[in-house]
């Protein structure tokens, strides 16, 4: 059924580069035919910029007032008003605020204990024979895969064993010890790989001890996937929802994704404030995201040749 | 000797090294594989929080699953927004990197800009469309504005529709993943081939169709992939934009677990969906993986 209903936005937006390229070639009838690169850029600049529509609309609309958005919801906001911003800010309920404040402690306590964890364990598996090592990662590639769903309920049923279900620190456990765990593994082990055995082997002369080898000649040596792990786990804890919806529970204050999803949904807001907090919450990922995007790029390039 | 003095060195020093490599391997134990069989064992169970104990009832939960309407609507339904939204996210980031491949600031501002939707947390992407696909919103506003319709299309009101918008959201949400892959993999490709294929008088399309679709195959299979993982476990984006509404059209699989779990407290009917959900998932990304390497082997 969706798939035929899918059928004609896909062909709406799908096929227009291609299809740009074959009409233009075949009426120039030159074989060797290049775009003008005014028309090419035209093209792609007209794409993307409807693709990003929907956060082009976000930003402009937190930036107008409630009438301006129902006069013109496309516009850019001619008379700019902070006040969707204030608004946001000003809640009783500091949702934002504590939102924010939450989801950093969470992020951050995760990646803190996962890139010691996934490095150190990356290293140890790395000297292992190649037959103990491709079990243990396939193993652990199940929980690349395994839907967060089918743990959950398992999840916080240990949780409680241990007293940590409704706490930070049981949220903190599991993001360290599930497939993020898994996720940090695979990029360290791809780049330990390439560290030429003499270099730890002369280490290891000198008497120094696994840790230190660890520390002062394996980490210096795989900062770009430090820089990977530390960057994608960070964006996929920030953002995720299903684990801090039901291992926090209502009661124990919320992080930014579940904030967002209990008190928006609560009651009908105006267009304004919404986008005014729906930009305020989402900034954040963003200027992460374009401050280290040659790091972000590079961090998928490598997933996808390895 | 010396074999034995060296494993002796080796334990003392590494001491530190082993047991946190140990304690990683013994959290993922107990928080991944231990749960999947905790899954399992309570399958075949009638486990729910409300009550003390629980009673071992066979396949009863398996049997019910083969009844159950509404998971199989659920089912069908995210199998075939899995595969929709796996082939427009994949032509689209196809699409989207050739166009985008060339050098200079304008392009690449334009390639920054294109992974934007995949940094913005499903919650916020599903309240953003929401406001725009909704009855009164924005989308409408400027169709009737532009005189496009008459009378504003509700988005996300029937059944049909809403399932459309949703595959719309999520084949967005990815397209910003599969460009990027895309991207890398169009870089790699010496331009030597395209300047050989001119000279012996390929045009666009078969340059296409012999060099780049063949030399993408690796991002293929890497975007495939992660195409269909994301929408079998797909959660945020459908709670928030639809909560799986109007009469369960757009309830996926990972919902009707959560909703079993949660909403009904049926612990052991959820565990016995989930472990169907767990065993699709893994038949379902181990053959087409292995399909796709294969077409990678085959150049």
């Amino acid at each position: 059924v969706i798939a035929e209903q899918a059928t004609p936005p896909v062909a709406r937006i799908a096929p227009s580069a291609p299809g740009i390229v074959g009409s233009r070639v075949t009426a120039a009838r030159r074989r060797y035919a290049a775009w003008p690169r005014g028309l090419r850029l035209l093209a792609a600049v007209a794409v993307i910029v409807v693709f990003v529509s929907p956060i082009y609309v976000t930003i402009v609309n937190a930036f107008k007032s409630e009438a301006a958005i129902d006069s013109d919801p496309a516009a850019p906001p001619l008379h700019p008003t902070v006040s969707n911003l204030r608004t946001a800010l000003d809640r009783p309920d500091h949702l934002l605020q504590l939102g924010l404040r939450n989801s950093v402690i969470v992020v951050v306590c995760s990646i803190l204990l996962l890139i010691p964890l996934t490095s150190i364990f990356s290293f140890a598996i790395s000297r292992r024979t190649t037959r103990v090592r491709a079990a243990i990662l396939a193993m652990l590639a199940a929980g690349l895969m395994i839907p967060p769903q089918v743990v959950l309920l398992p999840t916080i049923h240990i949780l409680t064993l241990v007293g940590l279900d409704h706490t930070y620190p049981g949220l903190i456990l599991s993001n360290v010890a599930g497939g993020y765990f898994s996720f940090g593994v695979f990029v360290y082990v791809g780049f330990m790989r390439a560290i030429p055995i003499e270099i730890i082997e002369a280490a290891r002369m000198d008497g120094a001890s696994g840790l230190r080898v660890w520390w002062k000649i394996i980490m210096p040596l795989v900062r770009p996937a430090t820089a990977t792990v530390a960057i994608f786990l960070s964006l996929w804890i920030w953002n995720d929802f299903l684990n801090p919806l039901f291992i926090l529970g209502p009661l124990t204050g919320q992080t930014i994704t579940t904030g967002l999803y209990l008190s928006v949904g609560q009651y009908q807001m105006n267009y304004g404030q919404l986008f005014g907090i729906m930009f305020l919450a989402g900034i954040i990922p963003v200027a992460g995201y374009l401050t280290l995007q040659k790091q972000f790029v590079a961090g998928l390039t490598q997933g996808s040749t390895k | 000797v010396t074999h034995r003095r060296r494993w002796v060195r080796e334990l003392t020093t590494d001491i530190g090294l082993r047991s946190i490599a140990a304690l990683g391997l013994f959290l993922y134990v107990v928080f991944i594989v231990v749960p999947v069989f905790m899954s399992l064992r309570s399958s075949f169970t009638n486990q729910n929080p409300l009550e003390t104990s629980s009673r071992y009832i066979g396949v009863a939960n398996y049997t019910e699953m083969w009844h159950d309407a509404e998971l199989r609507a659920s089912v069908a339904f995210t199998l075939c927004l899995a595969v929709a939204v796996t082939i427009v996210a994949n032509v689209l980031g196809i699409a989207f990197a050739t166009l985008l491949n060339r050098t200079g600031l304008s392009y690449r501002v334009l390639r920054t800009i294109a992974f934007l939707p995949q940094v913005l947390s499903g919650v916020i992407v599903g309240f953003v469309w929401k406001t725009i696909l909704t009855e009164d919103g924005l989308l409408n506003d400027i169709l009737v504005k532009i005189g496009i319709v008459h009378t504003p299309v509700d988005w996300l009101g029937s059944p049909h529709m809403a399932q459309m918008s949703v595959g719309i959201v999520v084949a967005w949400v990815l397209s910003g993943f599969t460009t990027v892959v895309y991207l890398a993999a169009l870089q790699n490709i010496p331009p030597e081939l395209y300047e050989a294929s001119r000279i012996d008088g390929a045009g666009p399309r078969q340059q296409f169709r012999m060099i780049t679709w063949r030399m993408v195959a690796p991002a293929t299979t890497i975007s495939v992939t992660i195409s269909l993982i994301t929408v079998l476990k797909l959660y945020d984006i459908i709670t928030v934009l639809t909560s799986g509404g109007p009469a369960y059209a757009t309830e996926s699989t990972a919902q009707y677990i959560v909703k079993m779990a949660f909403t009904s407290d049926r612990f052991g009917y959820a565990s016995a969906i989930a472990m169907f959900l767990l065993l699709a998932s893994a038949v379902i990304a181990l053959s087409v993986t292995s399909m796709l390497r294969r077409r990678e082997v085959d150049l």
